[in-house]
């Protein structure tokens, strides 16, 4: 599904002022609180009137301002669901489900039945909406949405509401969606895990304007917009290949480098898939030989490619084969190390330092 | 307690203004309640002020405007008797209008507030699941208003069997087709032996506002469960 849109919208003291175009299928919105996400989401929608807009989903003109095109929300078909469930509190799960026109009939049908399986929402039926939990109200919200058959799934951050496991139970919901009923989706975060998990394109904003555009890994890993770097926190974000499982040791083996293995905590990924995990550039140790009866789990012989004295600190960049690792160390460190460009040393990281972020 | 046929006529007919004023002021009150909560504009609190009126004018004032707008030899009261050969001042219409202008504030405050709880965002989500204004409106934002509608209603009700002052003026004191409750008792109050049918009509009247009362807390309790969810 292509989306190509060209908005200027004003609300009070902000201004959204986007252009862009994505194929998706799942294009990720990236930024902090008041970046412009949610605004975005409502224009695309139709529940906010920008003063000029061009926007296009598939082959359909839904907005064109001015120039008196402007399809109201109801015909454009993009079901928007937001951080809060917003179920009708009137009716019960059954009828929140058939609310949207022709969903009662594609509740019955084997597409309907599908999507309840998907998000495991059979049970809930009869329910009424009042005593769900927050993550099954979460559930119903985008069943709601899917059966009313959307061409586009609009989420606002649908995880923020819920705590950390319920977050996590969503997100993988998402990822079912994403692959079994296929549905294009805008997905609005502000977790760099999340949008590792489910986009393939994303879109980073930063005060009302589009500072980065591209593959989400490539995104965040060169946080070009200050904004982003401060949300993900992480300096090394990898994406690896799963070499196999070591339950009895508690850590799976990713691939890095020629024959090398970055030990991380246990991952549920299958061995020949990818994940992500990221970890801060504190966590890394440097030393010069490789050290005896050591508790960390990893130690990776690298190179030091570049240094930087940044204030009181040295960020010192890395190639362990392919991939590039940072690590920061105290200037007094640097000196005693004698590092420069182009040093043989060793990387150690803790497997518990480790995070992982998500598969795919 | 036994009534008489006359008492017992009396009842009825403020059962029946009172139930007359409701299905007369009921829509009206809701397209005022909804306008007054969501209309953004500076005449709403203009607006909002002159539908609070009645409530705290004095009744006799609410009658006597009545009269001035609507008697037999004003415009437009000549207009409603060409119109339809009968008059307004002094019949049970008169006692209808008189309770419905005297109630509507309550009808339309509970209206209001009920309007204004509703989380907008409902009816946004409405909208992207492909229901346009009109069925977003029936299917989301009067559901959700009924129980404060039906609150207002009752309450509403309820002032209606108490209506005097307005009804005295506009309706005056005719048997049989404008005294309701309260007149009968004023009426019995100035006669010589009325004390036993006075406390009859007073008991029952208070009966019935307080019937009227626990229905209209109920519907609010329900009001605030959906809210609550």
């Amino acid at each position: 599904m292509q989306i190509a849109a060209r908005i200027q919208h004003r609300v009070g003291a902000f201004s959204l002022d986007v252009e862009f175009a994505s194929s998706g299928p799942v294009l990720g919105v990236f930024g902090a609180s008041a970046s412009g996400k949610t605004t975005l989401l409502h224009v695309l929608a139709g529940l906010a009137q920008p003063a000029k807009a061009e926007i296009r989903v598939g082959e359909r003109l839904l907005c064109h301002r001015p120039g008196g095109v402007s399809v109201p929300p109801e015909r454009r078909g993009l079901a928007l669901v937001s951080q809060d469930p917003l179920l009708f509190p009137h009716r019960s799960v059954r009828d929140n489900l058939g609310y949207a026109p022709g969903a009662a009939q594609l509740l019955e049908s084997e597409h309907g039945a599908r999507i309840l399986s998907v998000l495991r929402i059979a049970p809930l039926l009869e329910r009424g909406v009042r005593n769900l939990s927050g993550g099954e109200k979460q559930r119903v919200a985008l069943g709601r949405a899917l059966l009313s058959d959307p061409k586009l799934l609009l989420l606002d951050e649908p995880t923020s509401s819920l705590d950390a496991e319920l977050a996590r139970e969503v997100l993988a919901l998402l990822g079912d969606v994403k692959r079994e009923l296929r549905t294009p989706m805008v997905f609005v975060t502000h977790k760099a895990a999340e949008l590792l998990a489910l986009a393939d394109d994303c879109l980073v904003l930063e005060n009302g304007r589009v500072a980065a555009q591209g593959a989400p890994l490539s995104v965040l890993q060169r946080p070009r917009a200050t904004s982003v770097a401060s949300l993900v926190g992480v300096d090394n974000l990898l994406r690896l290949r799963v070499h196999a499982h070591d339950v009895a040791a508690g850590v799976t083996l990713l691939e890095i480098g020629d024959a090398q293995t970055l030990a991380v905590p246990l991952s549920d990924e299958p061995p020949g898939s990818w994940e992500h995990v990221g970890f801060y550039a504190d966590e890394i140790l440097l030393c010069l030989e490789l050290p005896k009866g050591l508790s960390a789990r990893n130690a990776l012989p690298a190179r030091t490619l570049r240094l930087d004295a940044i204030g009181h600190e040295v960020l010192v960049e890395l190639a362990v084969g392919e991939q590039r690792l940072r690590a920061r160390v105290t200037p007094a460190a640097a000196r005693e190390l004698a590092l420069r460009e182009g040093c043989e040393v060793v990387a150690v990281i803790k497997t518990s330092s480790i995070h992982r972020l998500g598969g795919a | 307690m036994s009534l008489s046929d006359a008492e017992i006529a009396v009842v009825w007919l403020s059962l029946r203004v009172a139930a007359l004023c409701v299905a007369l002021s009921i829509l009206p009150g809701l397209a005022a309640g909804w306008l007054l909560a969501r209309w953004n504009h500076p005449l709403r609190t203009l607006l909002h002020g002159l539908v609070m009126l009645p409530l705290v004018s004095p009744p006799v004032v609410t009658g006597y405007g009545l009269l001035v707008l609507l008697g037999r030899s004003r415009p437009l009261g000549r207009l409603w008797f060409e119109l339809t050969g009968v008059h307004l001042a002094y019949t049970t219409t008169a006692c209808v209008i008189a309770a419905a202008v005297v109630g509507f504030p309550l009808l339309v405050e509970s209206t209001r507030i009920s309007v204004l709880a509703i989380d907008r965002r409902l009816e946004d989500v409405s909208r992207t699941l492909g229901r346009g204004r009109v069925s977003t409106f029936l299917r989301v934002t009067l559901p959700l208003t009924l129980p404060g509608l039906l609150a207002g209603a009752v309450l509403s009700f309820a002032r209606a069997l108490g209506e005097f002052g307005a009804t005295i003026v506009f309706a005056g004191n005719v048997e049989g087709e404008t005294r309701t409750i309260p007149v009968a008792v004023y009426t019995l109050l100035n006669a010589r032996g009325g004390e036993s049918a006075v406390l009859r009509l007073v008991a029952l009247s208070i009966a019935l506002a307080l019937a009227a009362l626990l229905a209209s807390f109920w519907l609010s309790a329900r009001q605030r469960r959906l809210e609550a969810t």
